[in-house]
């Protein structure tokens, strides 16, 4: 599957905010799968929004989104099956713990196994905090969780907003490595924005917003 | 797992206050139903007679009507002005036999009588009968006799005189002669007794008999009523002891008080249905306000859950199914309930009256009111989830 979007502008940003922008109010931009995007801007450009507008959390803007070669699977169809979101704010659930919180994605995908998530929490230095309520994590272990969740399902697209914000070199080392095979296996692509870390991966292409 | 996610947002005080209180309504709406459907047979072999609330009325007897007769008659002034009066929906007049003589004989009792003979439009006859019609040069008359004679006839008069004591059956076997003479004619039919009237005082014959014998033996005299039949839009009026005391009219007290008495009875089912279903619509309206707050209070969780790629069916099916038992245990104890009470009154209530005992209809009004809870509840349920994740 592929991404083209076309035209798109935030309904709630004016014109000379996202002047110069390669992806808002371009006539036509299109994600391949399998490449590596990268979305750079400051805060307050509209990072996060385009990847909203893409996951479909949020409608506020004007253009079209197309999911070349899904174009009439619904949106959960496509949740499930082609596009998986770290979300910025992780959208965790607090009253559920490190490990439940993982298994509810699982459990709608049944992508892992559970032992491949034991081994991806042991890798990341979680499994003390498996049994543990997610609302007494630290950021950074939730955000290690958030990561770990939307790779338990298929996808074309792994959607990451500024998924390493909370992380020490460590853990955002382990990360990339986990990351870079999933995208492997999956012969998948990512969309990710970022204030820096611009030397994590290897790019296909760099966007300005 | 999502179970687990959502039982954590449940507001269990309010989902069993939710439980209390249909159950209290449906229980209070199925026993009030049940005991009208089971009085409701006793209630209308009682009232059903002058369609439920209408009485006989005819002026008072003084000493004067002894000198003047017509004193007894309603004037057709009377009557139009009975017919004006708002609480009154409709009178009937007692038709009755004029200046000619009716002699009734039976050879095989050995006795003969002379008989007057009334008649009142059909549909305030309490007695169904095939054989209540008659035609012209049909030999043959039926006759409705007050219930009242033939219990004077046998617990007094063949009691006391050492007469054969006879039931319904037997009277309505037997055939009589009738003889009519007036206007210098005389005609013979054959008589018999159709049915017994519980509730009015007279020898009645069909009203088309009475006329043609009326036309065929009276003098054409003006055939004023003594008698009228009168339906009230609602026996309970004041204005109706007042309208009859203030003309000097008497109707039977016992009937009309009776008719009251119904009429209190179905007001008071009418307004214990109406506040069960008051009951009922107010839980209904705490589940919903519940649903809201835990909704509303956990919009978050809901939200998240459909990012993660749960369908809103999977998201509300918890909920849905969660309220769906909980308002199917509610209606299971209402209906233990009301099987359990019902089982206590109808054992008096058989010793009184012949009495069936089919739990058929409750079971299906258990039905009918789970069944549109149920589909009330989920489209509600799951509209709401839609609208708070999609708007």
């Amino acid at each position: 599957m592929h991404v083209r979007v076309q035209n798109i502008k935030p309904k709630y940003m004016s014109e000379s905010e996202i002047s110069g922008s390669d992806i808002y109010l371009q006539n036509q931009i299109v994600f391949e799968k399998r490449k590596k995007y990268l979305l750079k801007a400051n805060s307050g450009h509209g990072k996060s929004s385009i990847l909203n507008f893409i996951y479909d959390c949020n409608k506020n803007y004007t253009g079209k989104i197309i999911f070349e070669g899904n174009e009439d699977d619904s949106i959960i169809s496509v949740r499930i099956k082609k596009l998986s979101y770290v979300f910025q704010d992780f959208k965790l659930f607090p009253k559920l713990t490190l490990w439940e919180n993982i298994k509810i994605k699982n459990n709608l995908t049944n992508f892992k196994t559970d032992q491949e998530i034991l081994n991806l929490i042991d890798k990341l230095g979680l499994s003390e905090k498996k049994d543990q309520l997610v609302e007494t994590l630290s950021l950074g272990q939730k955000q290690r969780t958030a990561i770990i969740r939307s790779l338990c399902q298929p996808f074309d697209f792994l959607l990451l907003d500024e998924p390493f914000s909370h992380l020490d070199e460590r853990n955002i080392e382990i990360l990339t490595t986990i990351i870079d095979k999933e995208l492997e296996d999956q012969n998948a692509g990512f969309i990710m924005t970022t204030l820096n870390n611009e030397y994590l991966f290897k790019y296909d292409k760099i966007l300005n917003l | 797992m999502i179970w687990k996610l959502q039982k954590k947002t449940l507001l269990p005080l309010q989902i069993f206050g939710y439980g209390i209180t249909l159950c209290i309504g449906i229980t209070i709406a199925l026993i009030t139903l049940t005991i009208y459907t089971d009085l409701k047979p006793i209630l209308q072999s009682e009232s059903n007679v002058f369609n439920d609330n209408a009485v006989i009325v005819n002026k008072k007897i003084s000493i004067l009507s002894n000198i003047n007769k017509d004193k007894i008659y309603f004037t057709e002034e009377e009557l139009r002005d009975f017919e004006d009066q708002d609480f009154v929906k409709e009178i009937a007049k007692f038709n009755k036999a004029t200046n000619f003589k009716i002699f009734l004989s039976s050879d095989i009792f050995n006795i003969g009588s002379e008989l007057f003979f009334e008649s009142i439009p059909d549909k305030y006859l309490d007695i169904e009968s095939d054989d209540w019609k008659w035609e012209k040069g049909s030999d043959f008359v039926p006759i409705m006799m007050p219930e009242d004679y033939l219990k004077l006839y046998n617990l007094g008069f063949a009691e006391s005189q050492g007469m054969p004591l006879l039931s319904e059956k037997v009277i309505s076997k037997a055939k009589f002669d009738v003889h009519l003479s007036g206007s210098n004619k005389r005609q013979s039919f054959k008589g018999g007794i159709v049915g017994f009237s519980s509730k009015i005082n007279s020898i009645l014959v069909p009203e088309e008999f009475l006329n043609w014998a009326n036309k065929e033996f009276g003098n054409h005299k003006e055939n004023n009523p003594s008698r009228i039949l009168v339906e009230f839009t609602n026996p309970n009026d004041e204005r109706i002891i007042e309208f009859l005391k203030e003309h000097n009219y008497e109707v039977n007290k016992e009937k009309m008080e009776k008719n009251k008495l119904i009429f209190f009875f179905k007001m008071a089912f009418v307004f214990v249905f109406v506040i069960a279903v008051i009951i009922i619509l107010l839980s209904i309206t705490l589940i919903l306000l519940s649903i809201n707050l835990i909704f509303q209070k956990n919009r978050e969780v809901l939200i998240n859950l459909y990012f993660l790629g749960y369908q809103i069916k999977q998201i509300s099916y918890y909920y849905k199914l969660l309220i769906s038992i909980v308002t199917l245990f509610s209606i299971f104890i209402s209906l233990m309930l009301t099987l359990m009470i019902r089982r206590m009154y109808s054992e008096k209530l058989v010793s009184y009256f012949d009495f069936e005992m089919s739990n058929t209809f409750i079971y299906t009004n258990v039905m009918i009111i789970s069944v549109l809870l149920l589909i009330l509840l989920n489209i509600l349920i799951e509209r709401k989830i839609r609208n708070l994740i999609l708007r």
